[in-house]
């Protein structure tokens, strides 16, 4: 039993070594955004498989509850991208440069 | 279960009404033209919460610092105070706003958004419960990112944007995995159950139950703008809309020290750990990179940017001294509450300027004190009360802070963040003081211009509060005497 909850974590943690990575290396911001996605869903992971475990439902509600404001915080984020790339011709926020200090 | 009547249902009754109706009215509406309705409505909606908030606490009708509940909400006088602190800021706003959206459309939406806000910023020092907290993070978080953007035709408005929602949503991405880390050790999302948890913590587990506070000092010190996770902050502030940046400099801010204060205080008091010493070097590096990074710049709003980062490093003194004196977190909420203010009253202070004449370069704000002198009073005396000069609140909330890390004497490097805020005020005085310079004693004499009316309603009252209290602090100070959480019940292991 306690060696499926391990791999869950470890997938989960590899998950979130992508995700940190993607935001820290990558430039373009939809990969950004997608990198971010990713460490959501590997607390999602997290959350459903320690509640396999737990006695209570409180790690599935959460799950839920996460998920869909991630598709909000997604709606809102695609909807700056698109904004951006009607003036730039261009998502990658290395190039949006009219602040500076 | 918390009562129908509590100040947190209420609120979201008023305030999550109001804001889903406006932008039904304006559908609703066919005709253009006075538009200032969805201010004068989001206005009175926003008084009328915080007219409710006040006389409960006035009349004594919410307990003192009741930090832990079974609930998912707390009705208590810590979150009290920050709801009267988000409150005003919001008013602030929405006053403000009154003259700088006269030449921008969708007004019904840009009010609603704020009155959205301002529900998840209360809700944020009401929840007591991980995921409530969650909830009302993103809440608050989510039409921030929409208003910061809302000149859509402006290419900086909409970089701040982005920039703004790419590192606040990876904040929250971060917050989740920690509760998620939080949940499987301890098997529960409420506050005081996490704690208790946490503090009788196999020790084989105490390596991922460190990651988790980790995780929330990252995700939350993002929106504190502590200085690892500040980058964002400088572009974010001058490019969004001055008056959101005043929402976000003092409301969303604060909230993260609201959420700071609940969780990552309680979690390093229970897993026992010696954190402190961490906050307060990352206060001190805070408040240093904020204030020589200030004297360098040309802009105003990125000037105030920078302040606004080395403020959060006077905050986090009081929060890193916390478990050795009261006064610490007491000396926090005090300047968490001026600060809002301060800070509000400086940025639509810049939005007035920004309406009337168009600049934000400080070379160019020569004479502005002759030209709109209420403006450049307002502006002086929120400048005078960051820089913590005596006449002003930001004075004793600086003394107070100041003055606990002095008092402790436990930790022997406790007087060094005294020594460094000191010297830190006295740095932010000269670039403060050079902004005052260039509007009262170099250009012409130039003619007096129309100042928009609505900021000078807000300026008005932002120097009678800062010099009020500057002058009779009393009630203040008691009431953030009773909004102290409770350490001690805490200190104790079995929580």
């Amino acid at each position: 039993m306690t060696n499926e909850l391990v791999d869950f974590v470890i997938i989960s943690i590899a998950l979130l070594a992508i995700g940190i990575y993607g935001v820290s290396v990558k430039r373009n911001a939809i990969r950004m955004l997608f990198a971010i996605e990713i460490i959501i869903n590997a607390a999602n992971l997290n959350l459903v498989a320690f509640a396999r475990y737990i006695p209570n439902s409180k790690g599935q509600t959460f799950a839920l509850f996460s998920i869909a404001i991630a598709a909000a915080e997604v709606a809102v984020g695609l909807a700056l991208i698109i904004v951006a790339y009607r003036m730039y011709k261009n998502v990658d926020i290395a190039e949006f440069r009219s602040l500076k200090g | 279960m918390i009562e129908i009547t509590s100040p947190p249902v209420i609120l979201i009754a008023i305030l999550g009404t109001i804001g889903m109706l406006l932008p039904v009215i304006s559908i609703m509406r066919k005709e253009k033209g006075s538009s200032s309705i969805y201010a004068v409505i989001a206005f009175g909606a926003l008084i009328a919460s915080l007219g409710y908030i006040v006389y409960e606490v006035a009349t004594n009708q919410i307990p003192h610092s009741a930090l832990f509940s079974g609930d998912v909400l707390a009705n208590d006088s810590f979150s009290g105070l920050f709801a009267i602190a988000m409150l005003i800021v919001s008013i602030m706003t929405t006053v403000g706003s009154f003259n700088f959206m006269r030449k921008q459309s969708h007004h019904a939406v840009y009010y609603s958004l704020i009155l959205l806000s301002t529900i998840g910023m209360v809700l944020v020092a009401y929840s007591t419960d991980l995921v409530m907290l969650f909830v009302a993070w993103e809440l608050m978080s989510i039409p921030t990112y929409v208003l910061a953007g809302f000149m859509k035709k402006n290419p900086s408005s909409n970089e701040a944007a982005l920039k703004y929602f790419l590192f606040g949503a990876l904040s929250s991405a971060i917050i989740v995995y920690g509760i998620s880390i939080v949940y499987g050790l301890t098997g529960s999302t409420n506050i005081g159950e996490v704690m208790t948890g946490l503090a009788n913590i196999d020790p084989q587990m105490m390596p991922l139950a460190i990651l988790a506070v980790a995780m929330f000092i990252a995700g939350f010190g993002f929106k504190m703008g502590l200085v690892p996770f500040h980058m964002w902050l400088p572009d974010t502030y001058e490019g969004a809309p001055p008056t959101i940046t005043a929402l976000l400099a003092a409301g969303t801010k604060k909230a993260g020290f609201a959420a700071a204060l609940r969780v990552i205080i309680m979690g390093t008091i229970a897993l026992n750990l010696d954190w402190t010493f961490a906050l307060g070097v990352i206060a001190v590096m805070t408040m240093t990179v904020g204030n020589v990074a200030a004297i360098m710049q040309k802009n105003i709003s990125r000037m105030l940017a920078y302040s606004s980062i080395g403020h959060a490093g006077y905050i986090l003194i009081g929060l890193a001294v916390a478990p050795f004196t009261v006064l610490g977190i007491q000396g926090s909420l005090f300047h968490i509450l001026n600060h809002a203010v301060m800070k509000g009253a400086a940025f639509i202070a810049i939005a007035g300027i920004v309406v009337t004449l168009g600049i934000t370069n400080i070379d160019k704000l020569k004479g502005l004190g002759r030209k709109m002198p209420i403006i450049s009073i307002g502006l002086v005396v929120s400048l005078l009360a960051l820089a913590g000069v005596p006449p002003t609140s930001g004075f004793w909330s600086k003394l107070m802070l100041f003055g606990s890390a002095l008092d402790t004497g436990v930790p022997s490097w406790a007087p060094w963040l005294a020594i460094a805020g000191v010297l830190n005020s006295a740095l932010s005085l000269a670039y403060y003081g050079w902004i005052i310079r260039k509007m009262y004693f170099e250009g012409e004499t130039e003619k007096r211009i129309a100042e928009p009316k609505s900021i000078i309603a807000v300026m008005v009252f932002s120097v009678i509060f800062l010099i009020g209290i500057g002058v009779y602090p009393d009630p203040i100070i008691d009431f953030t005497k009773n909004a102290v959480p409770a350490l001690d019940a805490m200190l104790t292991p079995s929580g």
